[in-house]
């Protein structure tokens, strides 16, 4: 007997959508053991261990009455005799209960004992004739040289094979090592880390616009070629985790360790006019949190965002402790993207760029600290306001000496206030939410853009009082406070903050004087919605100590630093780059938990943290960077295993779970769990999570080997080939299909430093975004003839081709593409301009390739798809050439459309027939 | 082995790879039918070798197809249907505070005034139904039309809100309603793509192509968006220089080549593939038959206002018809330029708006008429609304006086109609307050309206689900329960 494959099955199917994580019908949960042993809303209990027949869950699941029995009738049908056996005896011997296999850590597996010794290549292969002596079944044989190489060629690069490498292998004195050496070429170039990357970037939700109504541009693709580089580089798993989920972390971080960061930017940003900030912070915030869970742990996370999950151990707070991970960030859906990164054009300089960013924001720190600690503390008496000369709407003072702001507030309103003289050496502005309750938290914006003072004198002359230095209480957000403005916090208000301003020198008031204080709120979040001053106090002190601080040789001496360190920064030229940032620690923002999900009704804070199921102790973990070191500790149950899965299914074509995306409750069970459990420890352990040293054992070993070539007995058995009898045979993704165009007819032009999106030839008019002005500006030159990853990627309108061939919007993460078999991707290929640009140059490779037409469609076939063609493929070919050259000939207007003879014509229509051939199509 | 011997053995195949092994995709949507709580009344049993494939529904179907006209920008139910003669004395006054209280407003701030119909209204038809003076053709054809005017909505911002109409999100990542149509019905003209989108002129709506996404349903059920201008349908046309024998002289070479391909390796995609090649050359055909409008009699360009070769919504409208009478499952057209904030003279009520009324009024109307007289309506339903409504308030963008008079974005009331396929004719149904502002009486959310375009078709809105994300998720979104079917408005 054992829980998870006899019994969890059972409450799957018939039990836990009532008596689950969410519904816990009659106070029923069948996902928690010790729910399970305590009474119910009944006070029945329904299971007590050893004693089936008390156990309520034996009872009901028995019962003979439809009021009674569980499941009723009109939920689904009765449980069979063997499924209330297997319980009966589940209960019986003590209700042992285990976690779901996923969230167990692997156990090192030795690999099994087989008969045919001397089928296995490598450890991997002893599991898979092991499962498939089982089965009865033998591998099938070792494909020839053409087929390992164009399906290796495919998975390692997403090129076809250069022409060398197939005569390489057949002429070698040693196959073994010939083969091994071509794994290793083809794990070297560059074309290799394009290929993954092409795969890390669905999961990164990678796109060149932000998203949603005008869906603009964002300069986000030195992104791109980081994933390129990190695969090239053949990065460590781990390392690869925590520099994309928190390089910017890291102690001293390098500029390439910021810029990986920039995985967690890629969430959309919402532009549209009149949209709350806050509303797409959050989305933004889920989505970080919902690609993680998918990305590195396969676990439907997003479930836990509403209610407990439904199906496994994962309780309603464990969503907002994993919030407070990304909470603390200053990105807040700004149409600009900030915080961003300067990514120099000059690579020497990137890291002294980093470097200058950081230290600025160090010195703003230093500059605002000693005035930020006396904030709060200094005595502070009132101004003791009693003019108001508002611009716009009404100011009403409070008894508590603060100023409430009603009615209409445009953009740019002015508050004006006034007091009786006073003598002051600095002022505090304290900006105020509407509400008290920190559940009501953040509130609209609210910001003073222009901060002016002045002494107006009883004979009516007015002197300007100028400040000196600013000191925040906490800093926050785009706008950085100075002496003339910018008090406040934009966009959102979190709470109360404060800002003392120092006067340039202590002023002294005649006593029948006025002071005058005048607040413009020039600022305004996307659609013109104002953030207005909508509650403040202000206070006066006129205490040395400020004027000291603000004229203190330390602060000039660091206010000389920032200034230079601007200067340096600003002379260095690059592009600006979303990463992530977390804010002063001051102004980290407090997780609350939402009720029900929504973020508009907050409940109780929460601190960072991980679900216990996970991690055994109480789950507490410091920050972001912590977080991202547990999910590649060695010691986490899914990390290793999701992603050898990944891997795998890339070179299989579906993985050993079936379901890249979930590993949890409600996804497949592994095909074969050893397998998968030994390629997860020795990716984590002896490969140190090496991407490249885990690929080439699987492409090397005889299960991968094997041909694709089956006998429809076999496909009839094993449709899916997941016992895995024979090799894999795949469609080519949809960058492939492009790529390979462009491989076999010699216009593609490499690459691999990276760059800017391009735009390759794509039909007018498909770009129509609403209030975009953005224009697809045909690329010409070598950027037209790029590998499919740098073409511009638009959420709102993807590129058609690749739409057609399953490429995902990037709207949110993807981990996997659902390969599909349309008349609409004949038509891309059969019609699409760029692919019979492709067809044309490939026509002219064949034309010029010596001997007769027989042997230069053979040519033509061994580039397309590396086989040596048959004589009856030729002949086929050879009379399709034949007729359409006889039309051209009759007709040379026509074949003038296509090339400059009719000779060329025919033979661009042949090639663009193998281009479409399935061979070519498929790896 | 000849092609079709091998084809007839792919069948057999992939149903069997499907029945045995259904454990994602379309095999699990099976499984979930057949599965736990939504018991196993009715199975959907799709066939991945030919998803589009027509397939039944699960209880009787009052409409084959849907037509749904979105005006995208969201017109407004003051200026059209929702005649509310408290509003007119209100004209001019400061809004109450009740009605700002707890409100949030895309644009609006501090107290905006009230702004009473700005067009005349009348009633019209055997049904009385109240129509504003700028949509004279329409008015003539209420009684065939079923009018809801207690819309509501939960997103006031253009984006999400059109995400929530169309794919019962606000977020990105969900399967459109057509989408979902395609899936559990799959196509009657296996030679046109089963679900077509139409978008007249200028630009795509706000909410992007997703907003006829195919989200977590696998990608062959995702609109294809086809164009009145140029080619249909993207790449339909050979390149220059490929005559229609040519292509068919290659594809002849190529389904050869590929047959031998099959036999050699085995692989029943291969077969999957000729058949997908042989069924692009007749939508090469039959598509461009379907599209070719300029060979309608000229009083069928009278009825709509159509102009051969001119990218508009009338063209769209005309175009609607004759995708519908070929079988395509569902035909969205969107339409643009309604946003009347009164923030420029295009989206000005006392401007653009007009020219919209104009462009939309003749086209829909004789699209109705056109529907009615070939026979067609009573199978296809048609639904005709934008993303939510517009405040009884005039807008003051950043709280000061605009140049032209408009309204601002109002998830709380808005008005649509929706016509043939099992609604019933020359009816009114729900009510919004006195001013036009909140649906009060017979509320229909956006879900409602899901669940009931889905019932229409032969599905129960609880039972067309697909999983994802860790659930069975479906249209009307299971993070939002309460969703109902508008039994009020079936004929």
């Amino acid at each position: 007997m054992e829980f998870n494959r006899d019994i969890r099955p059972i409450f799957t199917k018939h039990c836990t959508s009532c008596h689950g994580g969410v519904k816990e019908a009659g106070g029923v949960s069948l996902v928690y053991r010790d729910k399970l042993l305590k009474p119910a809303e009944s006070d029945k209990i329904p299971v007590i261990p050893g004693d089936p027949a008390g156990s309520e869950l034996m009872k009901r699941v028995r019962h003979s009455d439809p009021d009674e029995i569980m499941p009723p009738p009109k939920h689904g049908p009765a449980l069979s005799s063997d499924e209330i056996a297997k319980l009966e005896a589940w209960i019986a011997s003590g209700a042992e209960w285990q976690e779901h296999w996923a969230f167990v850590t692997p156990a090192p597996q030795a690999a099994p004992d087989v008969s045919s010794k001397d089928w296995p290549k490598q450890e991997l292969d002893r599991f898979v004739l092991a499962r498939l002596e089982r089965e009865k079944l033998a591998p099938s044989p070792e494909a020839d040289g053409a087929e390992w190489l164009r399906r290796v060629s495919f998975d390692l690069t997403g090129l076809p094979p250069a022409e060398t490498e197939l005569a390489d292998l057949k002429n070698a004195a040693d196959p073994e090592a010939a083969r091994a050496a071509i794994v290793d070429r083809l794990l070297a170039t560059p074309a290799f880390g394009e290929r993954w990357a092409a795969m890390w970037l669905d999961l990164a939700r990678y796109s060149d616009t932000t998203g949603f109504e005008k869906d603009p541009h964002r300069d986000i693709w030195p992104y791109r070629d980081w994933v390129v580089r990190a695969f090239n580089a053949d990065m460590p798993y781990d390392r690869f985790t925590i520099e994309q989920l928190a390089g910017d972390l890291l102690p001293n971080p390098t500029a390439e360790q910021r810029l990986a960061s920039a995985f967690h930017r890629n969430t959309q940003t919402n532009t549209e006019g009149g949209t709350d900030d806050e509303e797409y912070r959050v989305a933004a915030v889920t989505d970080r949190i919902n690609t993680t869970w998918t990305a590195w742990q396969a676990t439907t996370f997003g479930c836990v965002q509403c209610h407990a999950h439904p199906y496994d151990p994962f309780p309603h707070d464990d969503y907002f402790r994993f919030m407070a991970f990304f909470d603390g960030t200053e990105d807040c859906d700004q149409d600009d993207d900030f915080p961003k990164m300067r990514w120099a054009n000059d690579a020497a300089k990137r890291d002294e760029a980093t470097r200058l960013e950081l230290r600025i924001r160090e010195l703003r720190a230093a500059l605002n600290a000693p005035g930020a600690a006396l904030i709060q503390q200094e005595s502070w008496s009132a101004l003791g306001i009693d003019g108001f000369a508002p611009t716009h709407g009404k100011l009403v003072a409070s008894a508590d000496g603060t100023v409430r702001a009603e009615g209409t507030l445009p953009v740019g309103c002015t508050h004006v206030v006034s007091a009786p003289a006073a003598d002051f050496r600095a002022l505090r502005l304290g900006v105020l939410p509407e509400s008290d309750n920190p559940k009501d938290w953040p509130e609209r914006g609210s910001l003073v853009t222009e901060w002016k003072v002045a002494l107006a004198a009883a004979d009516g002359t007015r002197t300007d009082i100028p400040f000196s230095a600013v000191y925040a209480e906490k800093m926050s957000g785009p706008r950085e406070p100075n002496p003339g403005g910018n008090l406040g916090e934009y966009p959102k208000l979190n709470g109360p903050v404060s800002f003392v301003l120092v006067a340039k020198e202590a002023v002294t008031a005649p006593p029948d004087a006025r002071i005058e204080v005048s607040m413009k709120q020039g600022a305004s979040t996307t659609g013109n919605q104002a953030t207005s001053l909508r509650r403040f106090r202000i206070d006066r002190s006129n205490d040395p100590v400020w004027t000291e601080l603000a004229s203190s040789p330390d602060r000039a001496a660091l206010a000389k630093e920032l200034r230079e360190a601007r200067g340096g920064l600003n002379a260095i030229p690059g592009t600006h780059v979303p990463v992530m940032m977390e804010r002063f620690p001051a102004a980290i923002r407090e997780t609350r938990v939402f009720a029900r999900g929504n973020r508009l009704s907050k409940e109780h804070v929460v601190k960072p943290g991980l679900p216990e199921l996970l991690t055994g102790g109480d789950g507490q973990f410091a920050d972001r960077l912590a977080m991202a070191r547990w999910l590649v500790d060695g010691k986490n149950p899914l990390t290793a295993r999701v992603m050898a899965n990944r891997l795998w299914s890339e070179l299989f074509g579906i993985g050993i779970v079936e379901t890249n995306e979930d590993f949890g409750t409600s996804g497949t069970l592994p095909s074969d769990q050893a397998l998968l459990d030994f390629l997860a420890l020795r990716f984590q352990n002896e490969h140190r999570w090496s991407v490249k040293s885990l690929l080439r054992e699987i492409v090397l070993s005889a299960t991968y080997r094997q041909t694709h070539r089956a006998p429809e007995v076999l496909v009839a058995r094993d449709p899916q080939n997941r016992l895995l009898a024979r090799g894999p045979r795949n469609r080519l993704s949809a960058e492939m299909v492009r790529d390979q165009m462009l491989a076999v007819s010699g216009l593609l032009a490499p690459r691999p430093e990276g760059g800017p999106p391009v735009f390759p030839p794509q039909p007018d008019g498909v770009w129509r975004s609403v209030y975009s002005g953005a224009k697809w500006n045909t690329s010409e030159g070598p950027d037209r003839y790029r590998r499919a990853l740098h073409t511009y990627v638009k959420r709102t309108s993807g590129f058609p081709g690749f739409l057609t061939f399953d490429g995902p919007t990037r709207d949110i993460c993807t981990a996997r593409r659902i390969v599909s078999n349309t008349p609409l991707q004949a038509l891309v290929t059969m019609n699409d301009p760029a692919h019979i640009e492709g067809a044309r140059a490939f026509a002219k490779r064949i034309a010029a390739h010596p001997g007769d037409l027989r042997s230069k469609l053979s040519f033509g076939v061994m580039l397309a798809t590396q086989r040596v063609a048959a004589p009856a493929m030729l002949d086929e070919l050879a009379a399709l050439h034949a007729d359409a050259l006889a039309t051209y000939q009759k007709d040379p207007a026509l074949a003038e459309q296509l090339a400059a003879t009719p000779e060329d014509a025919a033979l661009v229509l042949t090639a663009n027939t193998l281009l479409n051939l399935d061979s070519t199509l498929t790896r | 082995m000849r092609p079709e011997y091998e084809y007839a053995r792919l069948q057999h195949l992939t149903r069997r790879h499907f029945l045995s092994k259904c454990s994602t995709g379309l095999g699990a949507m099976w499984l979930a039918m057949q599965g736990r709580s939504w018991g196993s009344a009715g199975a959907l049993v799709k066939d991945p070798a030919s998803p589009l494939a027509p397939a039944p529904p699960l209880i009787a179907p009052r409409a084959k197809r849907i037509i749904y006209l979105h005006m995208a920008g969201a017109p407004s139910q003051h200026e059209l249907f929702d005649y509310k003669p408290e509003l007119a004395k209100l004209n001019g006054k400061e809004c109450p505070q009740e009605f700002l209280e707890g409100k949030q407003f895309a644009f609006i701030q501090g107290v905006p005034k009230m702004l009473g119909p700005q067009f005349s209204f009348s009633q019209h038809g055997r049904s009385g139904a109240w129509v504003s003076d700028r949509l004279p053709e329409f008015s003539k054809v209420v009684d065939d039309v079923c009018f809801i005017k207690s819309m509501h909505t939960d997103q006031f911002n253009h984006g999400p809100a059109q995400l929530l109409v169309h794919t019962g999100s606000q977020n990105l990542g969900a399967p459109s309603i057509g989408a979902w149509a395609t899936y559990g019905l799959g196509s009657e003209n296996q030679n046109l793509p089963g679900f077509i989108v139409l978008t007249s002129g200028g630009r795509n709506p706000d909410g992007g192509k997703s907003l006829w996404g195919s989200g977590y349903l696998p990608s062959v059920y995702q609109g294809v968006q086809c164009r009145s201008e140029g080619e249909p349908v993207l790449y339909l046309d050979n390149p220059p220089g490929v005559s229609r024998d040519l292509r068919r002289r290659s594809l002849d070479a190529l389904d050869k080549l590929n047959a031998s391909i099959a036999e050699e390796v085995g692989d029943p995609e291969t077969v999957t593939r000729v058949s997908q090649y042989e069924m692009a050359y007749r939508m090469q055909s039959s598509a461009t038959d379907a599209f070719d409008i300029s060979k309608e009699p000229e009083w069928v360009h009278q009825l709509y206002g159509t102009q051969p070769g001119k990218e508009a919504f009338a063209n769209n409208c005309l175009l609607a018809r004759r995708l519908a009478e070929r079988g395509t499952r569902f035909i969205q057209l969107f339409h643009w330029g309604w946003d009347s904030h009164g923030a420029a003279a295009s989206e000005a009520l006392n401007k653009g708006f007009t020219d919209r009324c104009n462009e939309v009024d003749r086209a829909m109307s004789g699209l109705l008429i056109d529907l009615k007289q070939r026979g067609l309506l009573e199978d296809t339903l048609v639904v005709w609304g934008g993303e939510f409504g517009r405040t009884p308030m005039q807008e003051n963008r950043g709280g000061e006086e605009m140049a032209f008079v408009g309204r601002d974005h109002n998830p709380g009331g808005f008005t649509i109609w929706l016509a043939g396929g099992g609604v019933k004719p020359g009816f009114s149904f729900g009510e919004t307050d006195p001013i036009g502002y909140e649906a009060v009486k017979d509320k229909v959310s956006v879900h409602d309206l899901h669940a009931t375009m889905l019932h229409l078709l032969g599905f129960d809105h609880e039972k067309l689900v697909f999983p994802s994300q860790g659930a069975n998720q479906r249209l009307t979104n299971i993070t939002k329960p309460g969703t109902k079917v508008v039994k009020g408005i079936l004929a």
